[in-house]
């Protein structure tokens, strides 16, 4: 199968799906003629014309109250946030209108819109460019929460939520733009809610998110030497969740470690951990559950201390490995 | 209407087993009549009718292991019916031995309404609790310092520290978390330790659960009773945990003996009869007062011996499926006669299951004698907490040199003492057993 990169993967997923549909448009901030800040949107422009590609001044709350009503006026809009970081602006829209109309109109509305973002660091955007705010969003009932971590799922996965009836998040990563993966040319979609075993191993299972899971990976890789053998699963749809084969695979291991960028305090991992000591796959651990998070700092400016403030494969392959020989 | 509960013999007794119903249900019983007959781990009783009527509402089979305290039938008068839902039921008074009792009125008087109900809360005695307030009153405060400086009892076992996966495996497998060894951080017991645990259990349990013929009616099977699992629990942690050694001495019986004759022909009509057993009680007696090693008990959790004061000696009795041990009080102060009746009581009373809770506890030694069976010589096995045991074979007429040389034919038993080498070494033994051996040949030392 040909390779292509993340953001190839998506520009094709948006270029088939507006081929296919006329409902579908694109709105966001610089993503016609400069093509967007990492390039995703690229010729879509030339192709669809400047009234489905649609450049917006800096307005993060106008762009996602203009997808809202577009999508209750009977479109498929797909809006862009720059950068993660400004969605803080949209919540209002996002919060109190996109999740909630559906449900205050009885089922008589529904938000059929997708709104991507980048999150995350590495790039040394700083503080205020790098955020990774995925929880905030699986903190309100109404809004799914995507987050693929390689391109075949970057593509399936916004195919699958343009088909959505309702407001999706769909959080993309800034380095993993230029990563590349085999990529079908037809549409097809990566349903929502469905968890993937990355990698089959009986030790230890890394559950991670975005680009956690490309880092589990060649973490596993590395303790494979050691004849340590990691199960990378990746929810792909934070929310809502698909649980059966992350409990299934703790079952399976005994051993969790849960990695994400976010920061620990509030973030997904601790309601991955609840959720798996609720279930019927607590009296499966023999350790203790373990989170590798992004600390509880601002991300820094500093090259070194931004690697630092984040888990990296290092980490990961340390974590796992004292997890897998009972140091916990 | 009266309820009949499973008695408490013993202060540490938790339940006991219903061996059978002597009267039946729908029966007229008067108060005081034995009804049925439990055991506990140390003893046969009878529970006695607690009032006059008729037994009913029977809820205890016989075999049953019944926690104590809990109505196992009623004694109904004429038109009275058992409390429906109430079979079986926790008895009353259990409920109200756990409740804490209120504090006394001096105590209430002298704490403050807060610190009264943080004693409540925190199960504090306030007479116990010292008051730093004015006049010595309570405060919460005295009472939540007290409640910390006592031991928490909710604190887990630390050897019961396992993982939730290890909790299932044990579940699973019918294995005690508390006989398994933790491979984990700070002793935390891991599933793969359960399962190893659980793996050579069975490994050990296969030859005795899987005799040779597998069909039912291959054998005869007998139930494990109260008793022999307490025999069967006991002396395997004995053999297990104390390392036996054992000292052998050819003693001569003769002067002993004779000393029984003697006190025997010159005793009143209505003196009981002094016997071998009683002058052997008191040899073993007057040697342990000079070597209280042999007289000891180990406190493993606290690493240290304890030095018996009393010397109490157990006289090992065989009943017709089980073994008991009676035990005579402060014997190097009972004189012959005393003991020789008081041995012939408790074995005549061991033999008809009526002996008391404290005439089978407080044991310091333990004397076995197999000498009526012919035994020349046996390894018998320590009765814990006890540190040796004594086994007594036949006196057996043998040829020994006398004090010219020539064969002289006398009664020669074999003593045999079991020691537990953590606690007492070779010489230590050698020296008692020495000393024993004076004073059975020649008795009169003992009034050294």
């Amino acid at each position: 199968m040909r390779e292509i990169t993340y953001g190839e993967a998506l520009r094709e997923a948006m270029r088939q799906a507006m081929s296919n549909d006329p409902r579908v448009f694109l709105i966001g901030e610089d993503i016609g003629i400069y093509g967007g800040a990492f390039g995703v949107t690229a010729g879509l422009v030339n192709e669809f014309g400047e009234e489905r590609v649609i450049d917006t001044p800096i307005s993060e709350a106008a762009i996602t109250g203009a997808v809202i009503g577009a999508s209750l006026a009977g479109m498929r809009p797909i809006g862009e946030i720059q950068f993660m970081d400004f969605v803080t602006l949209s919540m209002e829209q996002l919060v109190l209108q996109a999740a909630k109309i559906r449900y205050m109109f009885g089922g008589n509305a529904t938000v059929p819109m997708v709104l991507r973002m980048p999150g995350g660091s590495g790039t040394g955007a700083a503080a205020q460019h790098s955020e990774s705010l995925e929880n905030w969003f699986v903190h309100v009932p109404g809004l799914k929460v995507v987050m693929p971590s390689n391109p075949y799922d970057a593509k399936g996965l916004l195919l699958a939520a343009l088909d959505d009836p309702n407001p999706v998040i769909f959080i993309e990563h800034k380095l993993l733009y230029k990563t590349k993966g085999p990529v079908p040319e037809e549409m097809y979609r990566v349903p929502l809610s469905q968890t993937k075993i990355a990698r089959e191993g009986k030790h230890v299972t890394v559950i991670a998110t975005s680009i956690m899971v490309g880092r589990s990976l060649e973490a596993a890789e590395k303790l494979k030497a050691e004849g340590i053998e990691l199960e990378v699963v990746d929810p792909r749809t934070l929310n809502p969740l698909d649980e059966k084969p992350i409990f299934e695979s703790v079952k399976k291991t005994g051993r969790v470690l849960i990695v994400h960028e976010a920061v620990g305090t509030g973030g997904y991992g601790g309601e991955l951990a609840a959720r798996i000591a609720s279930s019927e796959a607590f009296d499966y651990l023999d350790a203790p559950i373990r989170r590798l998070t992004g600390l509880d700092v601002p991300i820094p400016y500093n090259r070194n201390l931004e690697r630092a403030a984040v888990p990296q494969v290092d980490d990961i392959v340390r974590e796992a490995r004292k997890l897998a020989q009972g140091a916990y | 209407m009266k309820e009949v509960i499973m008695p408490k013999f013993g202060f540490t007794q938790e339940s006991g087993e219903l061996v059978r119903w002597i009267k039946q249900e729908g029966e007229a019983v008067k108060e005081g009549d034995p009804i049925a007959e439990v055991t506990t781990d140390k003893i046969n009783m009878e529970i006695e009718a607690p009032a006059s009527g008729t037994l009913s509402a029977i809820s205890a089979r016989e075999g049953d292991v019944i926690p104590v305290t809990q109505i196992i039938a009623w004694i109904l008068k004429p038109g009275e019916a058992a409390p429906t839902g109430a079979v079986p039921s926790p008895a009353p008074q259990a409920a109200s031995a756990e409740t804490p009792s209120p504090a006394p009125l001096a105590a209430v008087l002298m704490a403050t309404p807060v610190a009264q109900r943080a004693a409540q809360d925190l199960g504090v005695d306030l007479q116990k609790v010292r008051g730093s307030g004015a006049g010595g009153r309570i405060t919460r405060e005295d009472v939540e310092n007290f409640a910390n400086s006592q031991p928490s009892p909710a604190l887990p076992d630390p050897r019961e520290r396992a993982t939730p996966a290890a909790r299932r495996v044990a579940r699973e497998e019918n294995i005690g978390l508390g006989d398994v060894a933790g491979s984990g951080p700070h002793g935390r017991v891991q599933a793969g330790d359960v399962l190893a645990a659980a793996s050579s259990a069975k490994q050990a349990a296969a030859p005795a659960q899987k005799p040779s013929a597998q069909t039912e009616d291959a054998f005869t099977a007998l139930p494990m009773n109260a008793m022999r699992r307490t025999i069967a629990a006991r002396l395997q942690k004995s053999a297990q945990d104390a390392p036996h050694v054992t000292f052998d001495a050819d003693v001569d019986m003769s002067a002993l003996e004779t000393l029984r004759a003697e006190l025997n022909k010159s005793a009143a009509k209505d003196e009981p009869k002094v016997s071998v057993t009683a002058l052997l009680v008191k040899a073993c007696a007057w040697a342990l007062g000079r070597h209280p090693r042999i007289n000891s008990q180990l406190d493993v959790d606290n690493n240290r011996i304890l030095l018996m004061r009393a010397i109490n000696i157990g006289m090992a009795v065989a009943l017709e499926d089980g073994l008991i041990v009676p035990v005579i009080k402060d014997a190097p102060n009972k004189g012959l006669r005393k003991l020789a009746a008081e041995i012939a009581d408790l074995g005549a009373r061991a033999k008809q299951n009526k002996l008391k809770m404290d005439e089978l506890s407080g044991g310091t030694f333990t004397i076995s004698n197999l000498g009526m069976h012919e035994i020349d010589r046996f390894t018998a096995i320590i009765n814990p907490p006890e540190c040796a045991i004594l086994a007594v074979g036949r006196a057996a007429q043998k040829f020994v040199p006398d004090a010219e040389g020539k064969p002289v034919a006398r009664p020669i038993a074999t003593l045999r003492l079991s020691a537990d080498h953590r606690v007492i070494d070779g010489a230590v033994a050698a020296l008692f057993m020495k000393d024993l051996r004076k004073a059975i040949e020649n008795p009169g030392v003992m009034l050294s």
